[in-house]
């Protein structure tokens, strides 16, 4: 009886131990990615999630696309003419592009993709940038624009309309696009795989395949690097870049391109006095939050813009509020709180660097009798609550830019913007706003959007923190990894070194 | 039929309870899935798409009725039917349970035997030390020990890639150690108590080997406790799946479960917590059902055991 219950665990163990594979290797036209959270809807007009869009931009193209320098350049199109009064967009479409599907790119597909974004209608998501267009024509292979008011943000809004066939009945399931990279399968909660596009009109992949895998757990993805199942792990923490072996893995930095701060409800008391604005900005050690919470990576910042967006970007804002605890107590004072007073700061739970920062930031207003407790939230009732209700006293979290243009940052903070989450109410903004707005001129526009920054730094409309670091793990062997100034991965350069 | 329509009517209360929570949750699935760039027509128009500006009540009758034509809904953030997106889920959920199951029988009544067998002052000592730590370990740190130790270090399996039986039969450990560690600590007792009954007492006396009355009448008479707590553990396994899954990075229902409760997911959110339910009323009836079977005293009835 013991024998035979010995060799059936002798048995057993020998099974096991044949079905494992041997090692960890990988064929090297597959590079593995590892994503920290499942992929929405694959539908590219209908997909919310950052991580989504991040990812499926390798997937689909719109007439034109970015660089990482941050420019537009014609994609789908092959050239944009623009008439003079600034009302006309001319776009060509360029010959010989295809579907994944194997059609050719036809004008009809164009018109569209567009009136799917324009009227949100067969379940797309309707594009608020897309309101100043007036009307949209095929002409032989050319789609014709016009605006009913010059907008110097259109062309980043076209970036968005991702280009699908006009056929398609279930591009939830099966996306088809135009991109260097094609939709092979997902499995719901685990992966999703794309493969190289061999008829793709630029400039081609450099690897065969990309396996996404989700693992939402830090621990999972960290052991994931180290077990070789994913070579690449982007927004990481710095902790969770600790763990990693530094013979194994190389980790880049990037910025997160998005506005990290403790954002306050402007039209609750106390924060109706901007004295007690401007004292909360002294009262945070800006550079002692990036130290504590993120070993040190991060840029720090000074108003509502980040300095990948050079040509928006305000340098001499950033140092505007220096940190002087003393400063701060005597603005409270001057502000009628001279025992200063208690308040909340409301975050999203899942956010673990917005929790830290907090974290860290409620001490120092501590330090000035402020006495501020933190609030963990999930998600959703974030958003109901704090993003759509206003329903809060202060929150830290990242603000973005996800079509490169400083209106994204700005347009929020007028009185009357539908997502103007901070209740920002000031009467020169809304008036410089208005015009910036309606500025044809590229030059004078920026000037415009310049003042904004330093309306918003001068009224101390919320305590700015930093442009928080982007770190990625990378495994030695594999390379081509590009920076943009959007919140997208471009996987199209990366390869495995042979 | 009684049992059935006990489990019938718990799945409904429950199911009526999990819809009644997400009413009084602040959070607005509508515009979880719009993100931060929807407008307020946006959201309403979703909202009426989806039917969530009806009343409370004809939108659980709607979900109810639809449950018993089969049709568990659409998920509001994948837009794909419920039942397709957690076929596969439960499945692996389903056999992870079950081969945690397995283990803790296979390994605990042997194990709870021969350590009331094998008992001695040392070896007391050995075994509640051992015990104990077995006990208070949390599975998802086992499972992150187990992914270092015979993932990365041994490389039986690689934690992180598609899970395969190895990687489930690790999963399946972890879950497992703490229950076996109880079961042993269980039946061990009970066997102490019995052994010093009337009958057993008799039983020796009359010459008969200590190990045949162990093996024959104590272990039966035991099992019926051990078996009711083996019946809760069924029922708890589910739990514990949840937290090993995340940490392990197995694609079962566990996860699912999280994150539809983060994005408000409410039609996949009702439907796996109909399954656990029902699993969780089953396995106490499985319980009924095989004591019975041992101990034909125990009768199969309404009342019999609790749930």
């Amino acid at each position: 009886m013991k024998k035979k219950v010995f060799s059936i665990l002798i048995i057993a163990l020998l099974l096991l131990v044949s079905c494992a594979k041997k090692d960890a290797s990988q064929p090297s036209d597959e590079v593995r990615i590892g994503v920290a959270q499942d992929f929405d809807s694959l539908d590219p007009h209908h997909m919310t999630a950052a991580g989504t869009k991040e990812i499926l931009f390798n997937v689909f193209e719109g007439l034109v696309k970015p660089t990482p320098e941050g420019e537009i350049v014609p994609a789908v199109a092959s050239s944009v003419e623009k008439s003079e009064d600034g009302l006309t967009y001319t776009f060509t479409l360029r010959d010989g592009v295809r579907f994944h599907d194997g059609m050719d790119v036809s004008v009809n597909d164009v018109l569209y993709s567009f009136r799917r974004r324009m009227d949100g209608k067969d379940s797309a998501a309707k594009l608020a940038s897309l309101s100043v267009i007036e009307s949209i024509e095929a002409n032989g292979n050319r789609i014709v624009i016009r605006l009913s008011r010059p907008s110097n943000e259109f062309l980043a809004a076209v970036m968005n309309v991702y280009i699908i066939p006009q056929n398609c009945t279930d591009i939830e399931s099966y996306p088809v696009g135009t991109g260097p990279y094609m939709f092979k399968s997902r499995t719901f909660q685990h992966s999703l795989e794309l493969v190289r596009f061999d008829e793709y009109w630029g400039k081609p992949g450099k690897t065969e395949k990309f396996v996404f895998r989700i693992l939402e757990s830090p621990d999972a993805l960290v052991l994931a690097l180290q077990s070789g199942a994913v070579d690449i792990v982007a927004h990481l923490s710095s902790d969770q870049t600790k763990q990693l072996d530094s013979d194994q893995f190389n980790i880049l930095t990037g910025s997160m391109n998005l506005v990290q701060a403790l954002y306050i409800n402007n039209a609750e008391k106390p924060f109706d006095n901007v004295l007690v604005r401007k004292a909360m900005c002294h009262a945070v050690d800006r550079k002692a939050v990036i130290d504590l919470a993120f070993d040190g990576y991060g840029i720090i910042l000074g108003t509502s813009m980040f300095p990948s967006f050079a040509k928006y970007y305000v340098d001499e804002l950033t140092d505007y509020y220096e940190y002087n605890p003393q400063k701060a107590k005597d603005l409270l004072a001057q502000a009628g709180y001279p025992n200063g007073f208690s308040m909340t700061i409301t975050v999203p739970s899942n956010y673990t660097p917005h929790v830290n920062a907090a974290t860290v930031i409620a001490e120092m207003l501590r330090e000035v009798g402020i006495n501020a407790s933190i609030q963990l939230v999930d998600w959703g009732t974030w958003l109901d609550q704090v993003y759509t209700k206003r329903n809060y006293q202060t929150t830290v979290t990242g603000v973005s830019s996800d079509n490169m243009t400083a209106r994204k940052l700005l347009e929020r903070f007028g009185t009357t913007t539908g997502n103007n989450f901070t209740n920002y109410s000031n009467k020169d903004y809304d008036r410089i706003l208005a015009q910036a707005l309606a500025e044809p001129d590229d030059a004078v526009q920026t000037q415009l959007y310049k003042a904004l920054e330093r309306n918003l730094t001068e009224n101390a409309a919320n305590v700015y923190i930093q442009d928080m670091a982007d770190l990625v793990a990378v495994r030695k062997n594999v390379s081509g990894i590009v920076f943009y100034p959007l919140y997208v991965l471009d996987i199209s350069t990366i390869c495995r070194e042979k | 039929m009684k049992i059935i329509l006990r489990l019938l009517l718990t799945m409904l209360l429950v199911s009526f309870l999990t819809f009644a929570a997400f009413e009084a949750v602040s959070g607005d699935p509508v515009r979880t899935m719009l993100g931060t760039e929807a407008t307020e027509e946006q959201a309403q128009a979703l909202r009426s798409e989806l039917g969530l500006d009806r009343p409370f009540i004809q939108r659980y009758f709607h979900w109810v009725s639809g449950v018993f034509t089969g049709n568990l809904g659409i998920s509001y953030s994948y837009r794909q039917s419920v039942s397709l997106l957690l076929g596969s889920k439960a499945l692996v959920s389903l056999a992870l349970c079950m081969l945690s199951f397995a283990m803790i029988v296979l390994i605990s009544i042997p194990l709870g035997l021969a350590s009331y067998k094998y008992s001695g002052r040392i070896l007391d000592v050995v075994r509640s030390i051992v015990n104990q730590v077995c006990m208070a370990v949390p599975p998802f740190f086992t499972g992150i020990l187990f992914s270092w130790i015979f993932g990365i270090g041994l490389k039986l399996f690689i934690p992180g890639s598609s899970p395969g039986f190895v990687h489930l039969f690790f999963a399946a450990l972890c879950i497992a150690i703490p229950r076996i560690a109880m079961t042993v600590r269980l039946l061990r007792s009970t066997v102490v108590s019995e052994m010093n009954k009337a009958y057993v007492r008799t039983a020796i006396s009359r010459g008969n080997d200590r190990s045949a009355v162990l093996r024959k009448h104590v272990l039966k008479n035991s099992l019926v406790s051990v078996i009711s707590f083996l019946g809760q553990t069924l029922a708890e396994l589910v739990g514990a799946t949840i937290v090993v899954e995340q940490v392990m990075g197995i694609p079962g229902l566990g996860r699912f479960l999280v994150s539809s409760i983060l994005h408000r997911d409410y039609p996949v959110n009702q439907a796996i917590v109909l399954i656990l339910s029902f699993w969780v009323v089953l396995s106490g009836v499985i319980a009924d059902l095989v004591n019975s079977a041992i101990d034909p005293r125990i009768k199969l009835s309404g009342e019999g055991r609790q749930l």
